[in-house]
């Protein structure tokens, strides 16, 4: 049975395909469906098509318009980085570190 | 919570509960996550020597410690090899 961690990772590759149809990669709309779909409740701009725009920037390392596996990673990583900081503060506030 | 949402809930968390709410993993606290979390689709978890090997790969700063960044430099290079070696057999895993 595979550990939680590897469950997330399992359903990361899983949500990313969902949305990457059969040429495996992300194009605009399929980021902006996927950040409507499974980000809306972390990202509350996801609605915004400036910020759709601004995040395939980022995420379209090798600048071919696609959003790869590989690429996808990245906003995740993001994702993590924002979910920690938030949960520190939060520790903090409560006055439990 | 959507999928996506609580798999990046896990990753962060299987991180804090494993360095107890310190900013870094120690060589025990990493060799407990590798082994306990990731035995299902890496090798040689339970050897010490080449959990620290891994380690000391991820460990950009050489101080020893596994940094929240540094984990998730593991988790991205284990996400994209487990997403390759399915992509190979089955593309349709949803």
């Amino acid at each position: 049975m595979p550990s939680e961690l590897e469950g997330a990772m399992e359903s990361l590759i899983k949500v990313f395909h969902r949305y990457a149809s059969k040429d495996g990669v992300l194009c605009r709309r399929e980021l902006r469906e996927l950040m409507e779909n499974e980000l809306s409740n972390f990202l509350r701009s996801q609605k915004d098509p400036a910020a759709v725009d601004k995040i395939m920037k980022d995420l379209d390392t090798n600048g071919d318009g696609k959003v790869d596996f590989e690429e996808f990673v990245s906003l995740v990583v993001g994702l993590s980085i924002a979910c920690e900081q938030c949960y520190q503060i939060h520790l903090k506030k409560t006055g439990k570190k | 919570m959507t999928d996506m949402e609580a798999a990046i809930k896990t990753v962060v968390t299987t991180f804090i509960s494993s360095s107890k709410g310190k900013d870094n993993l120690d060589k025990k606290g990493f060799q407990k996550l590798v082994s306990k979390q990731l035995g299902g689709i890496m090798e040689d978890t339970n050897s010490s020597s080449a959990v620290e090997e891994l380690k000391r790969g991820l460990d950009e700063n050489n101080d020893g410690k596994v940094s929240f960044q540094e984990y998730l430099s593991l988790i991205g290079y284990v996400a994209n090899s487990l997403s390759q070696s399915k992509c190979g057999t089955n593309a349709d895993a949803s």
